[in-house]
C-alpha cells in the first residue's frame, strides 16, 4: 500500500508521459467515434472530380480547376474537422464525469488541456496527410491521362512544331502533382492547429459541445473576413474612432485566417518564399501559446 | 501516529447564482448566492471507512469534490494525508469513483485500465500485472476486451471501482457507488469496500442509502443543509442506550411464557417488541438469486 511519505514525491510542472496519454486517448476516442468517416466522403468528392467534364477547357486548366476544387475541399474538412472534434472533448468528459476521475489522479490541469490539443493535432495531421495522398494520387492519374490525350493530339497536327509541342506539355506539367503542393497541405494544418486552439479555449468555459462548435464557426468566419470587415466599417464611419478601436480589439482577439490563404497560389502554381513559410510557421506557434495560455488560466480556476 | 486521510477544517464553500431558487439561502450586493457548506470540519482516520450521509442537495458531493480539489473552499481547508487538497501531489494517494461514472465508452475494460495506470505513472509489466489482478477483484476478467458501452451498471461501477485503485491509493473516494446498480451488484460493491478495509485502505463514502452506509462504516457524519448535524461511531449513533435485546433460538413456548413472567414482575420493565424475526426483502432476494446462480451452475 502507499505511505502518506510516498505522497511527497515530487510531481513535474509537464510530464510528457501523461500528456502523451491523454493524447493517446484522445486520438483512440475519435478514431472510434469514427469521426474519420469524413475521409470516405472526401474520396468519393475527390475521385468525382476527376470526372467532371471540362471539353470546353485546356489541359492546364482542367488539371488546376481540380487542385482547386480538391485542395479547397480539403482545407474546408480538415478546419470543419479541427471545430467538431475539439468540441467533443471537454464539455463532453464534462458531461460524463470522466473528468472528474482523469483530474483525481496525479494530473494537471495542464497536461489534460495539452494532451487533448495534442491528440486532435495529430489526428488533423493524420487526416490531412491521408486527404493529401489521395488528391496526388488523383492529380497524378489524371495528369498521365491529358499528356498522354494531348501528346497525341498535338503530334497529329503537322502544323505544330515539337518545341511548341515540348512548350504545351510543359504548360501541363506546371499544373500536375509538385511537391510544392504539400505547402497548401501544411496551410491547412497551420490554420487547422490555430482553429483547434481555438476551439479547446472556447470549450474552456462553454457550456456544451454544440455551443463550442456554433461558436468556433462563428469566429472563425470573422477571422476570415477581418479585412474586408475593418474596410467597410470604417469607410462607413469615416475612421469614428470607437470603430477604430472596436477592430484593433476584434484583430487582438481572433486570428486572421486571411493569412493562410497563401496557400491558395501554390495551388495555382505560384511559387512561394520558404520565409513566408516560416513567418507563417511561428504565428501559428505564436497563436497556439497564446490560446492555450488563456485556456489554462480559464481552465486552472475553472471549478467542476 | 499516522496523519488523518482526510481532514476538513470549517469548510464553507459558497456558490454565486443568478437564478434565485428555492435553495438560495442569502442575498449579496452582486445577486444571489448559496451556501452549499456550512463550517464543516470532520476527519476520516487512516484505515477506516467513513460515511457522509445527507438528502439530495445537502453539500455531500460539494464536499467530496473540494477534497478532490475539483473545488477550491470558499473558506476552511480540507487536506489528505496532511496536504492540501488542491496540491496535485495529494491526488497520488487517492482513488476517485464518481456518482454513475460513464468513463470512454469506446474503451475496454483493460484499456480503461490501462489509460488510468499510465495516468499515475504506472507502465509495463507492473500495469499489466495491476490490471490483470484488478480486473480478477471485481470479477471482470470475462469482459476484459469488450467495450464500456456494452458494460451493465453494476459492472460500470466495478470497472470505476478498478481504475480508482490501479495506483494502490491510500485513500478511496466514492460518491453513491451503489446508485442504480441492482441488489447483487450492490452486494459486490459493499463486499468490494470491505475488501479494501481489510487492506488499510481508508474509504470515505456518500451516499443517501442509509443501509448500506450502516453495513460498511466505522464512523458516519450526517449532514443537512450544509452542515453536519450529528457525527461519530456508527454503534453509538444507532444503539438505543435504555434497551436491550436478545433473539432465541429453538426456545419452547413454556420458555419464552416464563421469561414474560419474570420480566412482569420488574417494576419498569417493558417488552417493547416479540415476534420472530425478519429477514429483509434484501437479504430475501440475495438468497433466491444465490441460490438460482447454483442451480444454474
Amino acid at each position: 500500500m502507499t505511505t502518506f511519505t510516498e505522497t511527497k514525491v515530487k510531481i513535474p510542472v509537464l510530464s510528457l508521459s501523461r500528456v502523451w496519454t491523454i493524447a493517446a486517448g484522445t486520438m483512440t476516442q475519435l478514431v472510434r467515434m469514427k469521426t474519420f468517416y469524413f475521409l470516405l466522403i472526401f474520396a468519393v468528392l475527390v475521385a468525382g472530380v476527376g470526372y467532371l467534364d471540362f471539353r470546353l477547357a485546356t489541359a492546364a486548366s482542367q488539371l488546376e480547376t481540380i487542385k482547386k476544387i480538391s485542395f479547397g475541399t480539403m482545407d474546408l474538412f480538415a478546419w470543419l474537422y479541427a471545430i467538431v472534434a475539439t468540441a467533443l472533448l471537454i464539455p463532453r468528459d464534462l458531461e460524463d464525469r470522466t473528468l472528474y476521475t482523469i483530474l483525481s489522479k496525479p494530473v494537471r490541469r495542464v497536461e489534460y488541456l495539452v494532451g487533448k490539443l495534442l491528440g486532435v493535432l495529430i489526428l488533423i495531421g493524420l487526416s490531412l496527410g491521408l486527404m493529401f495522398c489521395l488528391c496526388m494520387v488523383m492529380l497524378a492519374i489524371k495528369h498521365g491521362d491529358l499528356v498522354s490525350s494531348e501528346l497525341i493530339k498535338l503530334s497529329s497536327d503537322p502544323n505544330i512544331t515539337q518545341v511548341e509541342i515540348e512548350e504545351q506539355i510543359a504548360l501541363i506539367n506546371e499544373q500536375g502533382p509538385r511537391k510544392e503542393l504539400g505547402v497548401a497541405a501544411l496551410a491547412s494544418f497551420l490554420k487547422s492547429s490555430v482553429v483547434a486552439a481555438m476551439t479547446i479555449l472556447i470549450s474552456t468555459f462553454a457550456s456544451s459541445s454544440l455551443f463550442t462548435i456554433i461558436t468556433s464557426i462563428f469566429f472563425f468566419l470573422i477571422g476570415h473576413a477581418h479585412g474586408m470587415m475593418t474596410d467597410y466599417w470604417l469607410h462607413k464611419t469615416e475612421g469614428n474612432l470607437v470603430i477604430r478601436l472596436a477592430t484593433k480589439v476584434m484583430k487582438l482577439l481572433i486570428p486572421d485566417f486571411q493569412l493562410y490563404s497563401f496557400s491558395e497560389g501554390v495551388v495555382t502554381g505560384a511559387t512561394i518564399v520558404p520565409a513566408v513559410v516560416w513567418s507563417m510557421g511561428f504565428l501559428t506557434a505564436g497563436y497556439l501559446f497564446i490560446f492555450l495560455l488563456i485556456s489554462l488560466m480559464i481552465f486552472m480556476y475553472k471549478e467542476f | 501516529m499516522s496523519k488523518p486521510a482526510v481532514e476538513v477544517k470549517n469548510l464553507t464553500k459558497v456558490f454565486n447564482t443568478g437564478n434565485p431558487g428555492a435553495n438560495v439561502f442569502k442575498k449579496g450586493i452582486t445577486g444571489s448566492y448559496v451556501v452549499a457548506v456550512d463550517n464543516l470540519s470532520f476527519k476520516v482516520e487512516a484505515g477506516e471507512v467513513y460515511g457522509l450521509i445527507g438528502p439530495n442537495g445537502s453539500g455531500k458531493s460539494t464536499t467530496m469534490k473540494v477534497v478532490l480539489g475539483l473545488m477550491a473552499p470558499t473558506d476552511g481547508s480540507a487536506k489528505v494525508f496532511g496536504l492540501d487538497a488542491g496540491d496535485v501531489r495529494a491526488r497520488n494517494d487517492i482513488g476517485y469513483l464518481p456518482e454513475n461514472p460513464y468513463f470512454y465508452r469506446h474503451l475496454s475494460g483493460e484499456e480503461t485500465l490501462k489509460f488510468y495506470g499510465k495516468l499515475c505513472g504506472l507502465k509495463g509489466k507492473v500495469l499489466k500485472d495491476r490490471i490483470d489482478e484488478l480486473l480478477d477483484m471485481v470479477d471482470l476478467e470475462g469482459a476484459r476486451t469488450r467495450r464500456l458501452a456494452g458494460y451493465s451498471k453494476g459492472m460500470l461501477q466495478r470497472i470505476g471501482l478498478a481504475q480508482a485503485i490501479i495506483q494502490r491509493p491510500g485513500l478511496v473516494i466514492l460518491d453513491e457507488p451503489t446508485a442504480g446498480v441492482d441488489p447483487v451488484g450492490s452486494r459486490q460493491i459493499r463486499d468490494l469496500i470491505l475488501q479494501l478495509k481489510e487492506e488499510g485502505i481508508s474509504v470515505f463514502l456518500c451516499s443517501h442509502l442509509l443501509e448500506q452506509v450502516q453495513e460498511v462504516c466505522d464512523n458516519v457524519g450526517i449532514i443537512f443543509k450544509g452542515r453536519m448535524r450529528r457525527e461519530g461511531p456508527l454503534e453509538e449513533l444507532v444503539s438505543i442506550e435504555n434497551r436491550y435485546s436478545f433473539v432465541l433460538e429453538n426456545a419452547s413456548p413454556k420458555l419464552i411464557k416464563e421469561i414474560e413472567t419474570l420480566v412482569e414482575k420488574e417494576k419498569g420493565v417493558t417488552i417493547t417488541e416479540k415476534g420472530n424475526p425478519r429477514t429483509t426483502l434484501e437479504r430475501l432476494f440475495l438468497k433466491i438469486a444465490g441460490s438460482k446462480d447454483q442451480d444454474e451452475v
